[in-house]
């Protein structure tokens, strides 16, 4: 028995005005997936997780997130954007930083209290990070950033996760309690969707592969979609041809 | 050395000028610390030119006591209209403030010259005069000291959260545009307070230099907050007090506003210094 639906594109477009910036986004990401979402710079990744969040709209098709509207679902859906678009002289400690995931059940007026610290301290826990929660924010290498704002989307305690690049100049340390900390995520009954340039990861670790570039070239298992004849499509001259011994996607 | 920090403000102007100026310290210290935050320093400088022509209507109007509602108009006008911008993210919005602070600051040149007494109250205007503070200048700023307070203590996780992750509250589901306006009110009302102790020009450095300095000394938030309405307060006293002993002491006149600025870059630049002599030690 298949477990249920989290996610659902349905035949999914997205323009910012007039400009159509990706079409015929199709398929499901159920409870317990990671899907990633694969493609060249500028297909879009990043225009489908900011449509998943309610923030860009969907121009045709729909967008189903949680059985609501991506707008309405936001509270049970944790993002998790690239470290380095965060001003790393910002005067906060980790700790702050992870305790902001609880901001939306404290609500409006309230100080944090003490489940919410804990909370807080479980998730920056869970990301190997639990001796870093003094020190500003700023003060951490790259990856461990990464790993903070994964622990404030955990301590908002998701049904449904979002990362954006989370793996970009990554450490291999980070990169690997940043997978552990999303599979278990997952088997706990979260969707997870991650869009990155890393193939080999994708194919590893994911239960579902997205390949866009301005639309849909596939959407389903890691054996289906990142097949020699889809991938030279998405990717178009970024694709190198090795003859009869495959095919070498760059990043760019 | 201690009678002239307490001495001076036996006499009852002194006094009323005493509390306003710790009162403003207190207050710009606190809000200033969410202007260099957010980097709204350019912002808060735009707001406190808007008012200026709601400050000159207001003393046309109705004398001294129109002061504060003329700048109250315009504060809550400009706030609103710039929050609005920032929002529509489509026009440049440094280009846009710049041309409305222009704007509304040369309006309020051309009403005011109209006006006999030009210069004098110009100098008025733009400088603040802390030793003619009455007990209701007093209770304005008082109210808005509080109501910051009351903002700051009840809002400041959210405000927070928009000025280090703005992409991520909205994407929480936060109204930013909401939180703008609230804190773009804020500090239109600081600037208001501070209209008449220190002028619209100098309470930019009220807001940004007690912030800047408390940044240099702690990485921590709540310190940062501590430590600049600290700033705030003494460097208000050590100006009144160093602004009154020059002149009726040394017969050497210092505008009181002006002196309370110049102790706080001072005590910035001593601060900058320190640092960087440590900085050099330490190699």
């Amino acid at each position: 028995m298949s477990r249920p639906a989290a996610i659902v594109f349905d035949q999914a477009s997205i323009a910012y005005g007039r400009v159509p910036a990706l079409e015929q986004v199709h398929g499901t990401v159920r409870r317990g997936e990671i899907v990633a979402l694969v493609g060249p710079n500028g297909a879009g990744k990043s225009t489908l997780i900011k449509a998943l969040l309610g923030l860009v709209p969907v121009a045709s098709g729909s967008i189903t997130v949680l059985g609501q509207a991506p707008a309405q679902a936001r509270r049970l859906v944790a993002y998790v954007p690239q470290a380095d678009t965060l001003d790393p002289d910002f005067p906060i400690s980790v700790a702050q930083v992870v305790l902001m995931g609880r901001y939306r059940r404290i609500g409006w007026l309230r100080p944090p209290g003490r489940a919410d610290r804990d909370a807080a301290a479980e998730a920056l826990a869970a990301v190997g990070l639990a001796h870093r929660a003094a020190d500003r924010f700023g003060t951490l290498s790259g990856g461990q950033r990464q790993r903070v704002l994964l622990a404030r989307a955990i301590a908002a305690q998701p049904e449904a996760l979002l990362l954006d690049e989370p793996f970009n100049g990554v450490d291999a340390v980070s990169q690997e309690a940043l997978l552990d900390t999303i599979k278990t995520l997952a088997a706990g009954g979260a969707a997870v969707v991650v869009s990155t340039h890393d193939l080999g990861l994708a194919q590893l670790t994911c239960d579902g592969i997205c390949l866009l570039n301005r639309h849909q070239f596939g959407f389903g298992p890691p054996a289906d979609v990142l097949t020699p004849d889809l991938l030279r499509a998405a990717y178009g001259g970024a694709a190198l041809e090795l003859g009869d011994r495959g095919l070498i996607v760059a990043r760019s | 050395m201690i009678d002239i920090l307490v001495t001076p403000f036996d006499r009852p102007y002194m006094t009323r000028a005493l509390v306003e100026a710790l009162l403003l310290g207190a207050l710009c210290g606190a809000v200033g610390v969410y202007v260099l935050l957010r980097r709204l320093a350019f912002l808060t400088d735009a707001v406190t030119h808007t008012v200026f022509p709601g400050v000159v209507v207001g003393f046309l109007v109705s004398g001294r006591s129109g002061i504060v509602p003329g700048a109250l108009v315009c504060a809550v006008a400009a706030a609103a209209l710039f929050t609005a911008i920032a929002a529509t993210r489509r026009v440049n919005e440094d280009a846009t403030l710049a041309v409305l602070l222009t704007a509304f600051f040369a309006v309020g040149v051309i009403l005011i010259s109209r006006q006999h007494s030009y210069t004098a109250d110009l100098t008025a205007f733009l400088f603040g005069h802390v030793l003619t503070i009455d007990t209701t200048d007093i209770v304005v700023t008082a109210a808005v000291t509080v109501l910051a307070g009351l903002v700051l203590l009840g809002l400041g996780k959210e405000l927070l959260l928009r000025a280090f992750d703005p992409e991520w509250a909205r994407a929480t589901g936060y109204r930013i545009t909401a939180l703008d306006l609230v804190s773009n009110m804020l500090i239109a009302l600081v600037v208001v307070a501070s209209v008449q102790a220190v002028g619209t020009v100098l309470v930019i450095a009220m807001l940004v230099v007690p912030a800047a300095a408390a940044r240099l000394l702690s990485e921590r938030l709540g310190v940062i907050v501590a430590v600049a309405v600290l700033v705030g307060m003494v460097g208000a006293w050590l100006g009144l007090a160093t602004s009154y002993e020059a002149s009726v002491g040394h017969d050497l006149r210092l505008a009181a506003g002006a002196t309370i600025v110049l102790v706080l870059v001072a005590f910035y630049a001593l601060v900058t210094l320190g640092q960087a002599t440590r900085r050099l030690v330490r190699r």
